[in-house]
């Protein structure tokens, strides 16, 4: 399938498309499940490093004075402290700050979660955050992610001092970004989240900076192999 | 001819790998782990370059890097140290700062009239006579400077990188070494730094026994949590411990939780007549040329010393083949040492209390003899001095410690007047000194101090840290001042101890004056053998203590490429760029963000933009707005909150309707302007302008933390794509695409506003009239707005829908009256005289601004602005022009057009109050001088009665 025959289209379809990618209808949103090379392959490059547009994927927030505690009332595990994440099944949750969450869908594209919370409308002080197009989303996995991403941010991303479902709202290659580390299996991997028009100029960015490692963009299904 | 010391000679050279290269056009051979310089000095090539005064011939001085000595130009690379550079095939390099070459400068005619060329002497000529300045300055253009900078060079990459360590060490010697694998012990991730090829530091050249090198070396090697970087140089250290690490075309930016500071000293050189002529170099120079790459410094020696280090160096020298004539020491009663009684038993002359007092150039003008003479008083010694042929003098008098790291972080170089060198004090916090940068010597106590050092970086007790060893180390006076002068001070600057004299003379008595008056340690080499003999000069004359200067980054010297990295510009592009760009837009910056200024070829700018007008008043049009703010304010105080933000009223602004916003500030200066849509009792989604939202959004957050309102304001302009569909035509295009919203008149009037599914994406439509027609603007996700255009263009084709851009949209609103905010309005501009009253409600206990703009309206206007109309077609003003009358500047233009729909020149403009009735005619300067005369009209100049956008 091509992007256009989606109504929703990701930033850097164009790229993708280059790449020779293949593409699968998630929602409604061409997502690119192979990025012109087979999918162990690009597994394997995921391993080391491996850049994927993850734009397709669930996305989603709520903010406002009473939106942690309805968060907690629907069951959602929001976290105790600001800047990390938890794991909700296939989701993830992050504490943006004391008034805010971010809402990430797994890898397989859907979000129960979050249509859950979008049935149930939320009382007066918790307000949705339109995440899913404010934001486009990269995930960089791979060993390594952190040595590359030193070139573009100043947090230190390396594993021990960044563990696992840490989060850091930071710059990136000058852009404001939220980078969430949530590792699939025993993968490094960096959620990084940004201003969707945006997008085009940081992939660039990311390609450039990965040459040094012979990291490449990868697609869905190399991420769901890991 | 070759000085290569045979085999196994040469630490780092690799003798089965033989490398050609050339220099100042001659080609010579080297091998692989030679730099230049060694490989130069090799085939007895002993002048490298000219100085940059003088041209003087110079060569190897400290065969490390520390002197500017040995600068060379590299292809496009101006000022490489050759005794750096490494060798690499088909290198081809020539001396900078010669006119004809290095060996015939022709510029060396000025070394004969360095009498009439003092420090400073620039100060004082060459601009008197006045017109004699023009004559002057291409010579000196011509004349300054070192190297060339190729302008068509190659673009190369500098990535900048972060790097993160419990500890740094910088410098690899043995007090670096032990420091890291202490505190690698000790449970730290250690990076360690070093700018030579590989470890070891001074172990590496020095006259050392034992294994210490191998046993430090391997026992980093064997610590996984140390991490290396060799050809590393660390060239700033910031606050908090940031350092700067330079490592090929990288700068790495270093964020460590302690220093270690190992990083050595520097021998310094001895002052005489004529110290710089090629063959005079350092003892570790020396050292340097004969362990590292097997290289004979010369085949007679003079050794001048004034410690027991130099006795290594002769011994050394004699090892190597080279025949020592004489050491002379600068110490009347040396002490007992074990290396001078074996230099005496070899038969090599002594002269205790002695200096050299003078070299002597050979026919080729480097060094051929030395006059070596008795010390009489401090600085003073015996003539004439007795004569030693030689083509090498190897100096070792004394150390000072290369402490300007510790420097640039808030550290001091304090004078020791028992030791007669340089301390580090007021080290920064986190930074531990060790080693010979801390004044200590001795092999054994560098080592434990180091260890110590590391230690207690890493978060230990390393206990003590070493006293200073270093007593009898240096000479308090190693200055022997010539009345004929050329006794060189800075070598990099050419500086006498009579110029330091001189300008403690002219009044500049403090170390800080003299060295901006004669320039002394401002060259290349930073002070490092400069500063030591210009502060004691500057004391002896001033009569007080020795001073120091500043330290400041950069340690080495560094390209503007490090500095300036990788250019991170981010663009933002709408969702509809690529539609943009494939239908042959020309792209402009606004802000951050892309946006098409019109379609179609450059060659047909105005046509086009008259084209796409016609299209937008005649039929149908679309252009993309997505770049506009979007700020979504919900809550149960939403209205109290846009009530108290904006100057309008929008507590009883009806749900399903959208008004007019107006910001101002505390003083009533207009900020932004906008739509609000009122999409339930509790929310207002609200429209900002493209370069105005930013600011907005952070007035209303900042607001609100003081009034603590029960309102949610979220910044959301990123989140929706948007379009203006506008035109008589715009109905009929959209209707058939809208399934569930009835976007007929009745059901939808003007200023309505809807939430619905435009060819099935969910969409908001505003029915807004910026461009002064019926259109509608509909926003959608950002993700869905390719989509979207898309199936516009589909559903308009049949009616010739055409794209318009910003050029086309800034003229049709011109034709309606609009202002836009930044271009109408400037830094001062209230509502009451940008004809905004209507926008202020009277009823509104508070808004931002409100007293503000009462007390305007108090004073009373002192400029309004009125919509104008010039007669004549052909004068068309730019913005700025000024109204004139008279002499005096009553105003000027903010926009102005030829509005193709009227056929004549319309604008606005900024006039005096009583110029401001319609029908009024007032005077615009515009280019060239010329004044056309303008006449007030009322607004909006295009259908005034509105019908058109209400349709």
């Amino acid at each position: 399938m091509n992007p256009t025959d989606t109504p929703r289209r990701s930033f850097v379809a164009r790229e993708l498309v280059a790449l020779g990618s293949a593409f699968t209808d998630i929602g409604g949103f061409a997502a690119p499940l192979t990025c012109g090379a087979p999918a162990d392959e690009e597994a394997a490059r995921a391993r080391r490093l491996g850049l994927c547009d993850a734009s397709a994927l669930a996305r989603g927030g709520y903010k406002g004075w009473t939106a942690r505690d309805w968060l907690r009332e629907q069951g959602v595990g929001v976290p105790e402290q600001n800047n990390r994440a938890s794991r909700h099944d296939s989701a993830l949750v992050a504490r943006l700050a004391d008034t805010e969450a971010l809402i990430l869908g797994g890898l397989d594209g859907g979000c129960a979660l979050l249509d859950d919370l979008g049935a149930a409308p939320p009382p007066g002080g918790c307000y949705p955050v339109p995440r899913a197009d404010a934001n486009a989303a990269f995930i960089i996995s791979g060993s390594d992610a952190p040595a590359m991403l030193a070139k573009l941010c100043a947090v230190d991303l390396r594993p021990r001092s960044f563990p696992d479902l840490s989060v850091a709202q930071t710059s990136v290659a000058r852009l404001n970004a939220i980078v969430l580390r949530a590792d699939i299996a025993d993968t490094v991997a960096f959620h990084c989240l940004f201003d969707s028009a945006s997008a085009l100029y940081l992939w660039h960015c990311l390609i450039d900076a990965m040459a040094e490692f012979d990291g490449r963009p990868v697609g869905l299904a190399a991420l769901r192999q890991l | 001819m070759s000085a290569r010391l045979p085999d196994p000679a040469g630490a780092l050279i690799d003798r089965g790998r033989p490398i050609a290269f050339t220099f100042e056009g001659r080609d010579y051979p080297g091998y692989e782990g030679d730099t230049l310089a060694s490989a130069l000095w090799a085939n007895e090539v002993r002048t490298l370059s000219r100085s940059f005064k003088y041209h003087r011939r110079r060569g190897v001085l400290t065969m490390a890097g520390q002197d500017a000595n040995t600068l060379v130009q590299v292809g496009p690379s101006p000022n490489v140290p050759a005794d750096r550079l490494a060798l690499s095939p088909g290198l081809a390099a020539s001396a900078v700062n010669t006119w004809g070459g290095v060996e015939r400068d022709l510029w060396s005619v000025i070394g004969r009239l360095g009498r009439f060329l003092p420090a400073g002497f620039y100060y004082k000529s060459f601009f008197r006579p006045r017109w004699a300045w023009p004559l002057w300055e291409p010579v000196l253009r011509r004349v300054a400077g070192l190297g060339r900078v190729d302008t068509g060079a190659a673009h190369g990459d500098y990535d900048k990188q972060y790097m993160f360590a419990d500890v740094a060490v910088i410098g690899a010697g043995p007090a670096g070494l032990a420091a890291a694998d202490a505190a690698a012990a000790a449970g730290a991730e250690v990076v360690l730094i070093d700018e030579n090829a590989r470890l070891g530091g001074s172990l590496d050249y020095a006259r050392v026994s034992g294994d210490v090198r191998a046993r430090l070396v391997d026992a980093v090697a064997a610590q996984p949590a140390i991490t290396v970087m060799t050809d590393t140089t660390c060239n700033g250290c910031f606050a908090d411990n940031w350092l700067a690490l330079i490592h090929g075309n990288r700068m790495i930016k270093l964020r460590a939780k302690a220093i270690v500071l190992a990083s050595g000293s520097m021998e310094q050189p001895v002052v005489f007549r004529d110290n710089d002529l090629p063959g005079i170099m350092l003892g570790t120079a020396a050292q340097r040329l004969i362990r590292l790459y097997g290289v004979r410094p010369g085949r007679r020696a003079v050794v001048l010393c004034a410690n027991g280090d130099g006795y290594g160096v002769a011994l050394d020298l004699i090892e190597a083949g080279v025949t020592v004539a004489c050491v002379a020491d600068l110490r009347d009663a040396p002490g007992a040492d074990a290396r001078m009684e074996e230099v005496r038993a070899r038969g090599v002359p002594l002269r205790p209390g002695a200096t050299v007092r003078e070299a002597v150039a050979g026919r080729d003008g480097t060094l051929s003899g030395a006059l070596v003479a008795q010390v009489t008083g401090r600085g003073i010694c015996a003539a004439p001095g007795e004569r030693f042929e030689c083509d090498l003098i190897a100096m070792s008098a004394g150390y000072m410690p290369t402490g300007a790291l510790a420097c640039h972080a808030g550290g001091r170089m304090v004078y020791d007047d028992t030791c007669h060198t340089f301390r580090v004090a007021d080290a920064p916090h986190g930074m531990t000194l060790a080693g010979s940068v801390a004044g200590v010597h001795d092999l054994d106590a560098v080592v434990a101090d180091g260890r110590a050092a590391g230690a207690r970086a890493a978060g230990g007790d390393g206990g003590p840290a070493r006293e200073p060893d270093d007593a009898g180390l240096n000479h308090p006076w190693p200055i022997f001042s010539h009345a004929g002068g050329h006794d060189f001070v800075d070598f990099d600057e050419d500086l006498q101890v009579k110029d330091i004299r001189d300008a403690v003379a002219e009044g500049y008595d403090h170390i800080e004056l003299a060295k901006r008056f004669s320039t002394a340690t401002m060259g290349p080499s930073q002070g490092r053998h400069s500063l030591l003999p210009t502060a004691r000069l500057v004391a002896e004359a001033t009569m007080g203590e020795v001073g120091a200067t500043t330290a400041r980054p950069p340690f080495a010297a560094e390209t503007f490429g490090h500095l300036a990295g990788r250019a991170f510009e981010p663009v933002r592009r709408t969702a509809m760029h690529a539609r943009h760009v494939e239908a042959g837009a020309r792209m402009m910056p606004a802000g951050m963000w892309m946006r098409p200024a019109y379609y179609r070829p450059k060659h047909r700018r105005e046509a086009c933009i008259v084209e796409e007008v016609a299209a937008v008043r005649e039929n149908v049009g679309l252009i993309d707005v997505s770049t506009l703010g979007g700020i979504e304010i919900r809550g149960p105080d939403a209205a109290e909150f846009m009530n108290r933000v904006y100057t309008f009223a929008y507590l009883k602004q009806p749900v399903g309707r959208g008004r007019y916003v107006l910001m101002t500030d505390r003083t009533g200066v207009i900020i932004d302007d906008g739509v609000a849509c009122r999409f339930a009792e509790d929310h207002f989604y609200v429209t900002a302008t493209t370069s105005g939202v930013d600011a907005v959004y952070r007035a209303m957050l900042w607001h609100n933390a003081q009034w603590r309102l029960a309102v949610d304001v979220t910044h959301v302009s990123a989140a929706y794509a948007a379009v203006n569909i506008a035109g008589p035509e715009s109905r009929g295009v959209l209707a058939p695409l809208c399934a569930d919203v009835d976007i007929s008149a009745e059901a939808f009037p003007y200023m309505g506003v809807r939430e619905g599914r435009v060819a099935g994406i969910p969409a908001r439509l505003l029915r807004v009239g910026f461009v002064g027609e019926l259109g509608f603007e509909i926003h959608v996700p950002a993700h869905a707005g390719e989509a979207l255009w898309d199936a516009l263009m589909e559903a308009g084709r049949g009616r010739g829908i055409r794209p318009f851009g910003v050029e086309a949209q800034r003229l049709l609103r011109l034709e309606k009256g609009h202002i836009i905010i930044g271009q109408d309005t400037d830094g001062l501009t209230h509502p009451l005289e940008a004809d905004m009253a209507w926008a202020i409600s009277r009823k509104k206990p508070y808004f931002v601004g409100k007293r503000a703009i009462a007390l305007h309206e108090k004073v009373g206007l002192t400029r309004k602005m009125v919509g104008f109309e010039i007669g004549d077609a052909a004068s068309l003003p730019e913005e700025c022009h000024l109204v004139v009358r008279g002499a005096e500047i009553t105003g000027r233009v903010t926009s102005a057009a030829t509005s193709p729909t009227l056929g004549r020149v319309i604008g606005l403009a900024y006039v005096a109050p009583d110029q401001s009735e319609i029908g009024n005619t007032f005077t615009v300067k515009i280019a060239g001088g010329k004044l056309v005369e303008a006449r007030v009209v009322k607004l909006p100049f295009y259908d005034p009665d509105g019908r058109r956008q209400e349709m």
